[in-house]
């Protein structure tokens, strides 16, 4: 069978700076028909040869940073665009729900704003008529499907979009940083609905977002961007964890330290964090640690006061801002006081749980009145090492490890043939 | 041609929620509602009857009033849907940047929107004709033919204009002061017959004077608006010599235009 969706060395340029106006493009049509070489405007390479096939059935996620082509693409697969070079072809009915809610027109009530972008969508009258108990019920606007959406909070505005653009029977759905609509409920639901019709209804789905988990958990295969090119093309799992790993770098090199002092996202002027080491158990300098092995940090601060029992907080998140672990001296109780000056404070985690990947450093001074006194996050990168374990055997999604103990019993056996 | 029939057949009813929308949000919040629609040829008219008594202008012995609002039903008609079809696309960038159909669906919308309005102005029509006791005869039925063929006219503009509009925003300005220019080359408050009397039958312009009555009627709109009155008013068939300048012309006209707006249509999600 042939792929669903088949894009050959599409390019896409734009041209730079405002249209030309209509002087120009006179004056450009007589230099060309003078033999002379017309005004040209710089071009820009939106999307730069891309290809890949897709087949039926498959959930792609395009992940990417900003401006790196993932619209783009979609606007080309939805044929809203038109390709520079190269081309696309699409096997089958595509339902962009290209920002839902684009066809919302605010006068109109929520009960004839279905019906409108029913039409847009291309959904038959018939169709709408059948499903609109159905739409309404799912977009939980019950008791405002006759209100103008002009009066809708905009939650329920993307609700009411939403709920039409799913109800909609295409081969290829196209999904453009939709599912961060609404509350967490209403999220939950949206994941729910495109998880049933990309299993149970086996479309063919394009997701572009950035809620990389939420695309590792719903893609059978993921795409990254960059710069108008697919630098990636596999298995979700590992091209998240490139694209969280260029993110990283990406960050380190805007957080650089400021001569040795660690610049504070929050700070009452009293501490002055000058360096953090991470130490390996030989206690010498390093950027990571072993799967399952000790972490220390060694942080070196000044105080500008006497500071009354001071609540310390070290943390790991992930680059996504995942807060998995914070340790503090105050569970453990070991506050004390610090006198004016320099000090040197050195924590210890016993044996790292993290699976193997990289994490970011977040501390906090908090003062005996739970005041903040200086906090920061993302100070610098923290990679955990597989070490000595082999991490194929890990499994492949989940955060943390714990120690565990397994017993198998026999309760009962079958002897010989069955 | 036949692709366009289908095209129109197929988007059928996201033409008519789309009309349906823009009649809907135009007039749901105003208390007079659609009688804003035909707000427009009754002032007209009004102001036309009131000029006539100063200037005097022969009407074929027909009460002037309804004369000149039987021109002016298929005027503001022409008018409004060509210069709501040069404004649909870009006044639709949202609707373009994020789904495809094809874009001449937008300047057809803005013609059936315009239909539904023209429908109410009928009514008007049909109240004076009861008014001044006149009876439709059977050159009546010409009128869908008439109407048809405005919208003929109609899209023959705003295909090109809407195109254009999309790159030069002037030409939406541009259009409703060339079009209230063009009305006083049509036979809108005064009637053919005067310019046939003038040119024809007097040769007030010498030598000239039958070119330039083909040129006066190569505007299709002197045809049409002749015609109209002729078939509903005074119970005579259309005057085909009045006509076929014009529609030579549109049918000349209306496919290069549609050929540029489809051409140019690839580009409309880059640049609007």
């Amino acid at each position: 069978m042939k792929p669903i969706i088949e894009v050959n060395h599409l390019t896409k340029e734009y041209q730079l700076g405002h249209i030309t106006s209509l002087k120009e493009s006179v004056l450009n049509t007589f230099r060309r028909l003078g033999g002379k070489p017309a005004q040209q405007r710089e071009n820009f390479k939106a999307l730069d040869d891309v290809n890949f096939t897709i087949e039926k059935g498959e959930v792609v996620g395009i992940i990417g940073h900003n401006g790196a082509g993932k619209s783009t693409l979609l606007k080309h697969l939805a044929n809203i665009s038109n390709p520079t070079k190269g081309n696309v072809i699409v096997r089958g009915s595509v339902a962009p729900l290209i920002e839902v809610g684009a066809g919302v027109n605010p006068e109109l009530t929520g009960r004839e704003n279905i019906f409108l972008n029913g039409a847009i969508l291309g959904i038959p009258k018939k169709i709408i008529q059948q499903k609109l108990d159905e739409i309404i019920e799912f977009s939980e606007l019950e008791q405002f499907i006759d209100t103008p959406v002009k009066r809708y909070s905009s939650g329920m505005t993307v609700k009411l979009g939403f709920s039409i653009a799913t109800s909609m029977e295409a081969d290829i759905l196209i999904v453009d940083e939709v599912l961060a609509v609404g509350d967490i409920m209403f999220q939950q639901k949206c994941i729910e609905r495109m998880e049933h019709l990309i299993k149970r209804e086996g479309r063919t789905v394009l997701i572009v977002g950035h809620n990389i988990r939420q695309l590792e958990r719903i893609c059978s295969r993921v795409m990254l961007m960059d710069h108008g090119q697919i630098s990636n093309d596999g298995n979700p799992s590992e091209i998240c964890r490139i694209f969280f790993h260029e993110a990283q770098e990406r960050t380190l090199t805007r957080h650089k330290p400021v001569e040795g002092i660690i610049p504070p996202q929050s700070d009452a002027g009293i501490i002055q964090v000058t360096n953090i080491e991470i130490l390996d158990h030989d206690g010498n300098c390093s950027a990571h640690v072993n799967f399952h092995e000790d972490l220390t940090l060694r942080i070196t601060f000044e105080c500008s006061k006497k500071l009354i029992r001071p609540e310390i907080v070290v943390g790991l998140h992930t680059s996504d801002f995942v807060h998995i672990l914070s340790v503090s001296n105050a569970l453990a109780d070991i506050r004390q006081d610090l006198e004016m000056g320099k000090h040197q404070l050195t924590c210890r985690l016993t044996d790292i749980p993290l699976r193997p990947s990289s994490y970011n450093l977040r501390l906090a001074f908090i003062d005996q009145h739970r005041q903040m006194l200086w906090y920061a996050e993302n100070i610098m990168p923290v990679t955990v090492l597989p070490g000595r374990f082999n991490i194929a055997r890990l499994p492949e999604i989940g955060l943390i490890d714990l120690a565990t103990s397994w017993n198998f019993k026999t309760l009962s056996h079958v002897n010989g043939l069955v | 041609m036949i692709k366009v029939v289908k095209n129109l057949y197929q988007y059928r009813e996201l033409i008519a929620a789309l009309a349906w929308k823009n009649i809907v949000i135009r007039y749901k919040q105003a208390y007079l509602g659609v009688l804003w629609a035909v707000l427009k040829p009754i002032m007209l008219m009004l102001i036309f009857t009131l000029v006539r008594s100063f200037v005097g202008i022969e009407s074929d012995d027909l009460p002037y009033p309804i004369l000149t609002f039987a021109a002016l039903l298929p005027w503001v008609f022409f008018q409004e849907s060509a210069s709501e079809g040069v404004s649909s696309v870009t006044s639709n960038a949202a609707l373009i940047k994020k789904i495809y159909f094809p874009r001449e669906v937008f300047p057809i919308t803005a013609m059936v929107t315009k239909t539904v309005e023209l429908g109410i102005s009928f009514v008007i029509l049909a109240g004076m004709m009861i008014y001044y006791k006149m009876v439709p005869t059977i050159y009546a039925l010409w009128v869908p033919a008439i109407i048809f063929y405005t919208m003929i006219v109609a899209l023959g503009i705003s295909f090109f204009g809407a195109a254009v509009n999309v790159y030069y925003r002037d030409m939406s300005q541009a259009l409703p002061v060339v079009l209230s220019l063009l009305m006083y080359g049509s036979p809108v408050m005064y009637p053919l017959s005067l310019v046939h009397k003038k040119l024809i039958e007097e040769q007030a312009a010498g030598v000239w004077s039958n070119d330039l009555y083909t040129l006066y009627t190569l505007n299709p709109l002197a045809g049409i608006i002749d015609s109209f009155q002729r078939v509903v008013l005074k119970g005579l068939p259309p005057d085909f010599n009045a006509l076929y300048p014009g529609l030579i012309l549109t049918l000349v006209i209306l496919p290069f235009s549609y050929v540029f707006f489809k051409r140019a249509e690839n580009w409309f999600a880059d640049v609007i």
